[in-house]
């Protein structure tokens, strides 16, 4: 998706991990996505530039469908659909 | 589908390898691995109850030992016992204390370790897991 797209998008749950860094926003993720019903929508949000990376393969594993990345100032949102 | 099975021999005491350990832990926590951690020698004097939350040692560039600790802090990167604690909440984690290296460190029963420590056992448990995992490590 792009990132106006991604912007735009309706956010069912949001993650706020800003706070931890490797692997906290990544479990942040896993606790949060049994919160949610199969279509929703999550992002995390984390300042962390190993969890950019590992979201999209944690989707890729889970059967969960990584929307995208939009990088605001010193963070990043990134977008998933359970 | 079955979980995959990572296997954990943690022989070191040290909070820098039991914290990459906690890490590695979140990992695995993360992808729903069923974890079987095999508390070895060293190891086995930082899951004493008395020791778990003193012991400060390094194992690595133990110069920069302060500099380290401080770091963990500043970073807030929770101490490895939590980080194991919150591995063991997400996923199934089973932590054996090796009888052998329980009685190095004067730990004779299950009740002298911290309570993340399921049972005490033998290394032919050990062999059987590592031979059943998909993952090896050894820290």
């Amino acid at each position: 998706m792009t990132t106006e797209e991604l912007t735009a998008i309706k956010v069912d749950k949001s993650v706020d991990a800003r706070g931890t860094s490797c692997p906290g926003p990544l479990l942040a993720a896993k606790k949060a996505i049994g919160q949610i019903e199969k279509g929703q929508v999550m992002e995390v949000l984390s300042a962390d530039e190993g969890t950019r990376r590992d979201i999209p393969k944690w989707c890729n594993k889970k059967g969960f469908e990584y929307l995208g990345t939009v990088e605001e100032s010193g963070f990043f949102k990134i977008f998933l659909r359970k | 589908m079955e979980n995959k099975k990572l296997c954990l021999a943690l022989f070191s005491g040290s909070v820098d390898k039991l914290t990459a350990a906690g890490v590695i832990l979140g990992g695995a926590a993360a992808e729903d691995m069923d974890v079987e951690i095999y508390v070895l020698l060293q190891a086995a004097f930082a899951f004493k109850k008395e020791n778990a939350l003193t012991n400060d040692r390094v194992a690595e560039i133990t110069d920069k030992k302060d500099e380290f600790l401080a770091s963990l802090k500043r970073l807030e990167a929770p101490h490895w016992t939590e980080a194991f604690k919150t591995a063991k909440e997400m996923t199934n984690v089973k932590i054996h204390i090796c009888g052998f290296a329980g009685k190095v460190w004067n730990g004779f029963k299950l009740d002298d370790f911290i309570d993340l420590a399921d049972d005490i056992c033998g290394i032919g448990e050990y062999m059987t897991s590592a031979e059943e995992a998909d993952i090896n490590l050894f820290i």
